[in-house]
């Protein structure tokens, strides 16, 4: 799944009541997965949903498990991988992250969609204030 | 072949550790008292307060020198990193405007900028140079800007640098400079 396409879906706890709009997602580049939801909350409060409390990822909405303590204030790590500007290991620009995809069910991120191109997800290093570092190839 | 690169079109370029983050920014760069290769950066701007490198990056903490960034292993100094040294030549006091002769005496010119090698060797490749009249003739207005590869046995007499033998080799470009000296490994292993 996109990430621009969860942006913008409700999210349901069990009892159908929406606790917020997903605004983006966190990812921790080292282990490659997606490890919270960014939230807008009631009266635009923004809040962080952690990965292990969602139950699924849908079409049309997040569903949040039973037994979560829900979205919290907690910072989550705070760069945002869409619009973050790419630079290889060894300092050469490589445009700027268009667009990610993930696995729904695992958050294991599969694929960056820059503006150059796509890239595999082995190949993320880190991701900072200034840029995403990818490994460089070839 | 390494990209070259030219020392003053490092200034302002950020240095960017491989998590992502900009530390700071290039503010001059400091070469060897043979002028032979980089041995560190001076620093200036972006959170240089809160990190630990201070105004000095040491070369041994580069990671890559690249078209974009000076990429950093990570914020904080490498265990036995060594320090700059303290009389390593910072670009601007001491290699810029020097002249440069041959052995035999002659003129070639006075250094504009150093021409250095991106990636992981540091090495100083050449120099840009308003040549001398004796190496391009001419009028002083239609005088040329050339590129002089370093070679291997510089030697650096107070304020000038001293090439070997009595033919100079010049270029007009860096890609001509780069075809001069000798290709080099790059970033990758």
């Amino acid at each position: 799944m996109l990430f621009s396409r969860v942006r913008g879906l409700p999210v349901v706890a069990p009892d159908a009541t929406e606790t917020g709009v997903v605004t983006s997602l966190a990812v921790d580049v080292d282990a490659g997965t997606v490890t919270h939801l960014r939230l807008r909350g009631r009266h635009r409060r923004e809040t962080v949903l952690p990965w292990a409390a969602v139950h699924a990822v849908e079409p049309d909405a997040v569903l949040v498990h039973a037994h979560s303590p829900g979205p919290s204030d907690a910072p989550a790590p705070p760069h945002d991988l869409l619009g973050s500007r790419v630079l290889t290991d060894t300092g050469e620009a490589r445009g700027t992250v268009l667009d990610a995809v993930f696995d729904p069910d695992t958050g294991r991120v599969l694929a960056v969609f820059t503006t150059l191109g796509t890239l595999s997800a082995e190949l993320l290093l880190g991701l900072g204030d200034y840029a995403l570092v990818v490994r460089a190839t070839g | 072949m390494d990209e070259l690169m030219t020392a003053r079109s490092l200034t302002t370029r950020p240095v960017v550790t491989l998590g992502g983050d900009a530390v700071a920014q290039v503010k001059d760069t400091v070469f060897d008292a043979a002028a032979g290769r980089i041995v560190g950066f001076a620093l200036s701007g972006r959170g240089l307060l809160s990190g630990s490198l201070g105004h000095r990056l040491p070369w041994s903490a580069v990671h890559c020198l690249g078209h974009d960034a000076v990429m950093i292993r990570s914020r904080r100094d490498p265990a036995g990193a060594s320090p700059v040294p303290p009389d390593g030549e910072v670009l601007r006091d001491r290699v810029l405007g020097a002249r440069l002769l041959t052995d035999s005496g002659t003129e070639v010119g006075t250094v504009l900028d150093v021409v250095v090698a991106g990636g992981r060797s540091g090495r100083v490749v050449g120099f840009r140079v308003d040549a001398s009249k004796a190496l391009v003739p001419g009028p002083r207005r239609r005088r040329r800007r050339v590129y002089v590869p370093r070679g291997e046995d510089l030697t650096v007499t107070g304020r000038a640098l001293v090439l070997p033998g009595e033919s100079v080799r010049v270029t007009e470009d860096l890609s001509g400079l780069g075809a001069l000296a000798a290709g080099r490994p790059g970033c990758t292993p």
